[in-house]
């Protein structure tokens, strides 16, 4: 009951966190403006990339620089892709700052300056840091604010999806990766079959088939440690039980060869 | 001139023809390599990648041996527990079982083969990709799971970090210390989530913050936030991102209800930036700094900064809880209903309505006043809205 509430409440989020930029929402076109570039000349917020990625950041403060590592990070990564990468600081913020926090990032991008915060209120920029990416034709195809947890994970599977390398399922899966689940009966099942598995090729047939029970037990549906007992059964001349467990183990994988083999086998030794 | 990040820049590619020459060109770059690597290297880059980071694995030392023969175990392994040490070892005699007969993790993974894809996962643990045995004891151990210490210790025997914040933190947590401790919220194995996490923090927090009746070390009963969510739609970004950990540090902390940076604890507070460091760590600052503004914020009559107003002042002014519910509110914005006034728990309605070019509160901390944000509104509309003095 407790997952479906959080399922649900998942989904409510999920819809929540496709949002934009105040005055840019997803699919409007977001000007190409000129802008002048900390150290020298001027540069344009987009370029001729089939992907534009453009980061609102605010030296200084701790989820910025969290953020530019990360995103210096996905900026090596993806080298060689065609994706477009600028950062956009306020002219409030002093030069020297700015070149600090790049130079101790190792952001490698152009950084823009916005002069007069234009863009910022242009767009509607009410955080930093958070990442606008915009497809070939300029269009705002995905807007991220910044995250403590995942956040390159997200920003990756975000240009890789407006790049049309991950499918919409794929995005959500990095979005909304599933639980790390681990263990349960079927591990522990598989574990017992794995021991009784040793047991049995070290010679050791009563500990191979209380392990393999212990397996069957847990996982009754493990086809593989039916064709185990059955082997174990077999080597001990039990063919008429050893059958059994062949069939059983037919009855949940009918392709499984090695079951097919010891069934032929106690049957011929049965005629 | 090359143009950054496109495609194709690469001046010097290393082609078939060149590979003949490659003990030359080998002994050339790595002589260039290291003089550039030696000047170029910036400063803060490996502090910074080295605060990013994972920390740095250690192997520990541990006493791998069974348990001396009177002491008592809480788990035995299977293989020992039967006798059948040449399962790992090249003898079959307990007294005298010799060497492994391949590598720690091989042995281990030949058996708890799951262990394969739950360590494939996207974020895992060095220390038990490096060896299992830094964590297990493979004959039998006073721990569960085999774990050669209690399980807290042996986390916190690496990460030592948050070994010290946790001795040092004025707010507990009690995630730490309850249940499966770490392992609430981290699979010492792998998980899909960084840092180990089984799932985004917010899934993690509502198994507890999901529950009535939840108290913080004083006492005080925490918000249902499943509740509250469920009721309230409009979600705070990081809420919506599933993202607790932006504003709260899960392993303790020394700000109120386990802030990350100051945020003020009381409703009224005289305006200091750095009390609002949470806030600005991603909300512009500037937004209370200029009193007049066209651009910063919507709350504005005409240029006249709201935000600026309510919460600058040196008596009595608003915190941003006076306006804005933190985790959810039914309005946008995380605009409020109202405010807890008084010890009785009155709710002081706030009545905000939004409109097409700005909004109005009424009956509340003040008389009805409205607040126009849009210079294309028609003047006769502009008259209507009564300015905003003090609220």
């Amino acid at each position: 009951m407790r997952r479906r509430i959080v399922l649900v409440i998942g989904c409510v989020l999920w819809t929540v966190v496709a949002s934009a930029f105040a005055n840019a929402k997803i699919g409007d076109r977001i000007e190409n403006v000129e802008m002048p570039m900390i150290g020298r000349g001027k540069h344009h917020l987009l370029g001729d990339s089939n992907v534009n990625v453009f980061i609102f950041i605010k030296p200084g403060l701790e989820h910025s620089r969290t953020a530019l590592l990360q995103i210096v990070r996905c900026e090596k990564e993806m080298a060689g892709k065609s994706v477009h990468w600028s950062a956009v600081v306020s002219d409030r913020i002093a030069t020297a700052e700015v070149e600090r926090e790049v130079k101790e990032t190792g952001l490698a991008m152009p950084v823009l300056v916005d002069a007069g915060d234009a863009l910022y209120a242009k767009l509607g920029v009410a955080l930093h840091p958070v990442v606008g990416i915009a497809d070939k034709d300029h269009k705002l195809v995905a807007y991220q604010p910044f995250s403590k947890v995942n956040y390159a994970e997200v920003i990756r599977a975000r240009i890789r999806h407006a790049l049309g390398e991950l499918t919409e399922k794929e995005l959500e899966h990095a979005l909304n990766p599933p639980e790390a689940t681990q263990g349960g009966d079927a591990s522990v099942a598989l574990r017992y079959f794995k021991l009784a598995e040793k047991q049995f090729q070290a010679g050791n047939h009563e500990k191979a088939l209380e392990n393999i029970k212990k397996s069957l037990d847990k996982n009754a549906g493990l086809a593989d440690a039916h064709v185990l007992r059955g082997n174990i059964l077999a080597a001990q001349g039990n063919s008429s039980e050893a059958l059994k467990a062949y069939t059983q183990a037919l009855a949940l994988d009918p392709a499984n060869t090695n079951a097919l083999k010891g069934k032929s086998a106690c049957q011929h030794e049965t005629r | 001139m090359l143009e950054p990040n496109k495609p194709g820049n690469n001046a010097n590619p290393i082609t078939p023809a060149s590979y003949g020459l490659w003990p030359i060109h080998f002994g050339r770059c790595v002589m260039i390599g290291l003089v550039v690597l030696v000047c170029s290297w910036p400063a803060g880059t490996a502090e910074a990648e080295k605060k990013e980071g994972p920390p740095v694995p250690k192997t520990r030392k541990n006493n791998l041996s069974p348990l001396p023969e009177g002491v008592q175990a809480a788990i035995s392994h299977g293989p020992y527990e039967d006798g059948d040490c040449s399962l790992c070892h090249k003898n079959k005699d307990r007294k005298d079982p010799g060497p492994i007969t391949g590598s720690i993790n091989e042995l281990c993974l030949g058996c708890h083969e799951d262990f394969q894809k739950v360590m494939a996962r996207k974020s895992s643990h060095v220390a038990a990709k490096e060896s299992c045995v830094n964590c297990h004891n493979p004959h039998n151990a006073k721990q569960s799971k085999l774990l050669v210490e209690e399980a807290n210790a042996l986390c916190l025997s690496c990460h030592e970090s948050i070994r010290n914040l946790v001795a040092t933190a004025k707010v507990k947590h009690a995630a730490l210390t309850m249940d499966a401790k770490c392992a609430n919220c981290h699979n010492p194995h792998g998980a899909n989530v960084e840092h180990l996490l089984t799932s985004l923090p917010f899934d993690l927090c509502v198994n507890c913050h999901g529950k009535d009746g939840v108290k913080d070390q004083d006492g005080k009963v925490l918000t249902n936030m499943t509740k509250l969510i469920a009721d309230n739609p409009e979600l705070h970004g990081p809420v919506a991102a599933k993202d607790c950990s932006a504003c709260h540090t899960p392993h303790g902390g020394d700000n109120f209800r386990l802030l990350t940076l100051e945020y003020p604890p009381q409703f009224y507070s005289s305006y200091e930036p750095k009390l609002y460091a949470l806030c600005f760590d991603c909300h512009e600052d500037s937004i209370l700094k200029d009193a007049q503004t066209t651009t910063l914020t919507r709350f504005r009559n005409g240029s006249t900064n709201l935000h600026y107003l309510h919460v600058n002042k040196v008596e009595r002014g608003r915190t941003c809880r006076a306006c804005h519910e933190v985790h959810a509110s039914k309005q946008k914005h995380q605009i409020r209903d109202g405010v807890p006034y008084g010890a009785k728990g009155w709710v002081l309605k706030i009545n905000f309505t939004q409109t097409p070019t700005g909004g109005s509160c009424a009956k509340t901390c003040h008389e009805t006043r409205g607040y126009v944000n849009s210079a294309a509104v028609p003047e006769a509309k502009k008259a209507d809205a009564e300015p905003a003095t003090s609220p």
